[in-house]
């Protein structure tokens, strides 16, 4: 059974097809023919362990992510959804495979500041205020900055305005990812990779969190340049699903995507839309591929 | 008009109550931490005192504390210049053996074949007894200052090296990889992200190498006693038997250590504050 992964977008059942029309396209009009935000050509990932054995952490891979889609990554702890991101960043070379970020070598999108980071901690520099903070990346590799952000417009967005002066200790853990994510924004990246951002936050937070981060995606984003795709990577099922235009599910390690289910619930979503049927449809299915890691696709038709 | 009783103490505290606050500051903390020390001080200072006195001790064994004190502040502005002049080399070694060893820190910091070739060949000089090396710098830079400077700056440099590599490699990874993932060259990264982490450490090392510059400073000065220096007068008044002016010196010295240990416990502090303390929102 050909996974959908590796299947043409022309080829997928009209349930599953995205089309310019159809419910994945949310956020930005999806071109089919724009340049690929993200596409890895048989990417593999082996590790070799003190004791001199290959581990093998990523399996075959090839995905292709397009301009303007927000994907979520979920499967069992480590599965190789960190190492599968980080490749994508560029911040670790794979072993194998090819790996193309709008076109470019994942070297080159961080020469051009293509990439914004977030990690599961804030991970702020604790000696610099909230606005310094947001500013360092437009402050370093000052010739590919052509960001025309305002730092204090960022800041209002995600909410710590009158902060700015703040040292992160003296934020709570909600506040810090906030400058966090407006840190990543502010080189305003067509291309946004978030790793378990909300894991070390209360249940109360993240729930907010999540909704806060669709308003924030496409914020300070020049229209000039393609729509701008994320790659979230999660433990959690309703957050992948609350927050995703695509979920993909990796098996255990090795990891390798198997499956790919589009969630059609229309933008904006709001915390009620997970009480909805197609959330809890939508769930299930992303539940079962998780219980079935040998199973290459899910009943996508079910959807 | 009646006015309501007070209830609550807290009330005659209340902001806007119109009670102005007495503005006495409270010394009670520093007298608790300077007191005790003090009052030890004295104490053994009256028993040996008292010991000397009622045991008839011979000067030339152990001169009387007051004998000393007297000493000290009779010729305090003799005592006084001479400690400069140890100073000026404790403070020139401890700022050579420190650039030094921040500047070699920084390259060891960010290559594993530098750290290979330099870390043993640190080793070796720091596992050397510095005072044997005195001879040769006095062949190679004369009985000047220089190597005096040379000695203090040896015995400074290793502390700093070892918590300088450490405090450069102490990143958080993830914020290296940020910087990475926006292509930062490596002086930003060093400027940015190393650098900084790496203060509290230098803080530390700094702590341990600003008493050991004095001990170079003051071990060249027994060697190269003509140019001065509380060193060059402990020598030369252990040579005369004159215990009240080794005593003296000695204080003198005690006074300088403080002094230098003060200012970068005050330093670390200053920064401290500047780095972590609460700034009020704009």
């Amino acid at each position: 059974m050909t996974s959908i992964i590796d299947t043409p977008t022309s080829a997928l059942p009209t349930s599953v097809r995205p089309t310019s029309a159809g419910p994945l396209v949310i956020k930005h009009p999806i071109e089919p023919e724009a340049e690929p935000a993200i596409r890895l050509q048989e990417v593999r990932l082996t590790y070799e362990t003190k004791e001199g054995a290959l581990l093998e952490a990523v399996d075959r891979t090839n995905l292709t992510i397009r301009a303007g889609e927000f994907t979520a990554l979920v499967g069992p702890s480590g599965c190789g959804k960190t190492s599968l991101l980080r490749i994508i960043a560029g911040l670790t070379p794979a072993s194998n495979g090819d790996v193309s970020i709008f076109g470019q070598t994942p070297k080159e999108a961080q020469r051009h500041k293509r990439l914004g980071l977030v990690f599961q901690e804030p991970a702020l520099l604790a000696w610099r205020s909230v606005e310094d903070n947001v500013r360092l990346g437009l402050q370093l590799n000052p010739r590919e900055t052509h960001s025309s952000t305002n730092v204090h417009e960022l800041i209002e967005i995600v909410g710590l305005s009158g902060f700015e002066r703040y040292r992160p200790a003296e934020l709570s853990g909600g506040m810090q990812q906030r400058a966090a994510l407006a840190r990543a924004l502010a080189i305003d990246p067509p291309l946004l990779l978030m790793d378990e951002p909300f894991a070390a936050l209360d249940e109360i937070t993240r729930e907010q969190m999540r909704y806060e981060l669709q308003r924030l995606w496409s914020v300070s984003h020049d229209p000039r340049d393609p729509p701008r795709s994320a790659v979230f990577v999660t433990h959690s099922v309703a957050e992948a699903v609350a927050i995703a235009d695509r979920v993909l599910v990796m098996s255990p390690r090795p990891g390798r995507i198997i499956a790919d289910i589009p969630i059609t619930t229309p933008r904006p979503r709001r915390p009620e839309h997970e009480h909805s049927d197609r959330f809890v449809n939508d769930t299930a299915i992303v539940r079962s591929a998780l219980r079935s890691p040998t199973t290459p696709a899910v009943p996508l038709d079910a959807a | 008009m009646v006015s309501e009783p007070i209830s609550d103490i807290d009330q005659l505290e209340a902001p806007g109550s119109g009670r102005i606050p007495l503005a006495t500051p409270d010394i009670r903390p520093l007298l608790a931490w300077v007191l005790p020390p003090l009052i030890a001080l004295l104490l053994l200072a009256v028993a040996i005192e008292l010991w000397v006195r009622i045991g008839d001790v011979s000067i030339w064994v152990m001169p009387r504390p007051s004998g000393v004190l007297e000493n000290f502040f009779a010729d305090f502005g003799g005592y006084f210049s001479e400690g400069l002049k140890t100073l000026g080399v404790s403070l020139g070694g401890l700022a050579i053996g420190t650039a030094a060893a921040t500047l070699l820190a920084a390259g060891v910091a960010h290559s594993h074949v530098l750290e290979r070739a330099v870390l043993p060949i640190a080793i070796m000089v720091k596992v050397t007894p510095v005072v044997a090396l005195i001879p040769l710098f006095i062949i190679w830079m004369g009985h000047g200052w220089n190597p005096k400077i040379a000695i203090a700056a040896l015995i400074t440099y290793f502390p700093v090296l070892i918590n300088a590599i450490a405090g450069f490699r102490d990143v958080d990874p993830r914020m290296h990889d940020f910087f990475r993932s926006v292509d930062a060259s490596t002086w930003e990264i060093f400027r940015h992200l190393r650098l900084p982490a790496a203060v509290p450490y230098l803080f530390a090392s700094l702590k341990i190498s600003v008493t050991l510059s004095l001990i170079g400073a003051v071990v060249a000065e027994f060697f190269l006693s003509g140019q001065g220096g509380l060193g060059a007068v402990i020598w030369i008044e252990q040579n005369n038997l004159r215990l009240e002016q080794v005593f003296a010196a000695v204080l003198m010295l005690t006074l300088i250590g403080v002094t230098l240990s003060t200012a970068v416990v005050v330093a670390e502090r200053l920064l401290s504050w500047r780095l972590d303390q609460p700034v009020a929102a704009s």
